[in-house]
């Protein structure tokens, strides 16, 4: 809602998540994505029982910046590691093993190694559950019963009133022009 | 899914497929460059022979034992090209890969010149059995009361002794090395057959689009692999570990198995890079199949870093003498090719994996064969690394590049050269692609989709 000052209600007064618009087919929820996109929303999201090739095209996703986002966290884990043992073993405590020199960089590699795929491998779960805003407890579309056989054989587009596009009559007009085969209005 | 794509009209997909299959697209005309290519194999083999037989005549200021040296790392780096687009095929064919049905046949094509880069190798071989080892000590009678190497005799010898029978003293007469010499034999015909068999099926599929090669090929595969891990491991001990018989390192063939691969991929995608410059393949090998092609590459350069560096890393920590002189004697502050080693740390893995974890690099044929043929020097500074310092070790000669550096340079330009010949002869002979492949449907729609 913040994203826009127009606040849309229901008739009894709730106020409105968005239009879910049901469709048959992966072809007709492909085409309707298509359309949307080219409508310009932005605050939308496609719902089917299994994952469509092309999809990520006909919604126009860009592509996910977690990759640099491991990339950092992974760099960042080796040189942590790196400067964590230089400190410890030729710094801060120093002790002769197996008569190598204080500073030997062969015995870091292996933590070193291992701490960049740690930070990667958090920097991935955590990123990842970030940029999708996961967890949360509870959504709007969970209290359609229509909405539940989006894991079966029904293909969903719901479209939020926060997007700057948003009209409830404009965009119902957009979905069922889509294909939908049933629109309907969800409430916060 | 492709009655949905289909559906979907998404531009690409099987709806031109008939168009991407054009003659003129995926094949070249039959018997060109035939004898551009026979010329340069020859020209190939020829120049690497020259660095044999001025060792021999002691020309040009080279040592035979210099020759060898420099004549054994062009051609086993060569030699470990084939071998790791052998494994390719095989891996290929063992995980179903579906998307690479139109780059399968490429790496078939550089697989094939396994019997000639391994006919290439054995000069080098002759030459140190006839001369009673030059560069492979073990061979030299001088060395027969060695320790270790009485430890190991039977890996080279059995079953022949390079013992007296009675009196359990060393013999002075140089002993044939018969188990060496099988095990050759072995290679030889195992390499022979597969990448034969693997080309040929794939032509016969070519002709007839029976399915039924296809698992043919995968069963052939099954077995096949464990042959070539076996035979791959054990070449790269005895023709490369075996520069110095007092090292050892169980990790080494996994080291020659790693840097081939690394180097085998590298020239598959110069192979199609080039084909796809010269305007062939358009839109059946795409930007996806050089993707792909690309994270194969990427992985293998980190595997090798994380195989040396192993290797390296458990030698260090151990600390027993017959190891570590390997290392020593390459890596001492004083040794001339101390800086080789951190080149090698930095070009055949620090650059390599910050350029190729590049999404964009992958992507781009022209960047990723920069990358390849990068690649593959790094390969042959890698042999290089391992086969050049053992010329000067051993007989208190001056280490250093001055004396013959020329063949060292021909040693490894040769081979390379004749790979090339062989290449030009060999791609425009059968179709670029493996176009009745079950699976050319899904390579032809093969796309990443993260």
């Amino acid at each position: 809602m913040a994203a826009s000052n127009r606040i849309y209600v229901t008739e009894a007064n709730e106020p409105i998540y968005g239009i879910l618009a049901e469709f048959a087919t992966p072809a007709s929820v492909c085409h309707a994505a298509e359309a949307v996109r080219d409508a310009g929303y932005h605050k939308w999201d496609t719902f089917t029982p299994f994952p469509i090739h092309g999809m990520e095209e006909a919604m126009g996703v860009k592509r996910t910046k977690l990759p640099m986002l491991v990339a950092a966290g992974g760099f960042t884990g080796v040189g942590l590691a790196y400067l964590m043992q230089w400190w410890m073993s030729a710094v801060d405590y120093q002790m002769v093993t197996q008569g190598k020199p204080y500073h030997s960089w062969q015995a870091f590699v292996p933590i070193t190694f291992e701490l960049g795929i740690l930070f990667s491998a958090f920097t991935a779960i955590i990123g990842m559950l970030a940029l999708n805003g996961l967890p949360r407890w509870n959504h709007p579309l969970f209290k359609k019963e229509r909405f539940l056989s989006s894991s079966d054989d029904r293909f969903f587009v719901c479209i939020e009133a926060g997007d700057t596009k948003f009209d409830p009559d404009r965009t119902r007009a957009l979905l069922e022009k889509a294909g939908a085969t049933s629109i309907e209005l969800v409430e916060e | 899914m492709s009655q949905l794509t289909a559906d979907m009209k998404h531009g690409h997909g099987h709806t031109d497929k008939a168009h991407l299959l054009r003659p003129a697209n995926i094949s070249l005309q039959h018997g060109a460059g035939r004898g551009l290519g026979v010329g340069l194999l020859v020209i190939g083999a020829a120049l690497s022979l020259i660095v044999l037989g001025a060792g021999a005549a002691g020309a040009g200021g080279l040592s035979l034992k210099h020759a060898i040296g420099a004549y054994m790392v062009g051609t086993i780096g060569v030699l470990a090209i084939c071998l790791g687009n052998l494994f390719l095929v095989l891996a290929f064919h063992l995980t179903n890969a579906g998307w690479v049905a139109t780059i399968r046949r490429q790496a078939e094509n550089i697989a094939s010149y396994l019997p000639l880069a391994f006919l290439m190798v054995l000069p080098a071989l002759i030459a140190e059995i006839a001369t009673h080892g030059k560069l492979f000590l073990w061979l030299n009678p001088a060395y027969y009361g060695d320790e270790l190497l009485l430890a190991k005799q039977a890996y080279f010898y059995a079953p022949l002794h390079i013992t007296d029978p009675e009196t359990h003293n060393p013999l002075t007469t140089p002993v044939f090395p018969v188990f060496f010499v099988l095990r050759t034999v072995l290679y030889g015909v195992i390499w022979t057959f597969l990448s034969r068999t693997m080309a040929k099926l794939s032509r016969q599929q070519d002709e007839s689009g029976d399915i039924a090669l296809s698992a043919r090929a995968r069963f052939t595969a099954s077995w096949g692999m464990v042959l070539f891990a076996l035979s791959t491991a054990f070449a790269g001990f005895d023709y490369l570990m075996s520069l110095d018989f007092k090292f050892f390192s169980t990790m080494w063939g996994v080291y020659f198995f790693a840097g081939a691969i690394f180097s085998g991929t590298a020239t598959l995608i110069l192979t199609l890079a080039r084909l796809r410059g010269s305007g062939k393949l358009q839109g059946v090998v795409t930007k996806e199949h050089f993707h792909d092609m690309g994270k194969l590459l990427f992985a293998f350069t980190v595997f090798w870093a994380y195989i040396s560096f192993s290797q390296y890393f458990l030698i260090w920590y151990s600390n027993i003498p017959e190891e570590t002189a390997f290392y020593l004697y390459r890596s001492d502050v004083n040794s001339p090719w101390r800086g080789l080693g951190i080149f090698l740390m930095i070009g055949h893995f620090i650059a390599p994996f910050l350029i190729i974890l590049v999404r964009g690099v992958k992507q781009r044929p022209a960047l990723l064969g920069a990358m390849a043929a990068w690649a593959i020097l790094v390969h042959m500074l890698d042999i290089y690394w391992v086969v050049r310092p053992m010329v000067d070790a051993g007989d208190g000669a001056r280490p250093g590049l001055e004396n013959g550096f020329w063949a060292d340079v021909l040693g490894i330009v040769g081979p390379l050269i004749a790979l090339l010949g062989y290449l030009i002869y060999r791609v425009p002979a059968s179709c670029l692609i493996v176009k009745r492949d079950p699976y050319l449907n899904e390579a032809l729609e093969h796309r990443n989709y993260v």
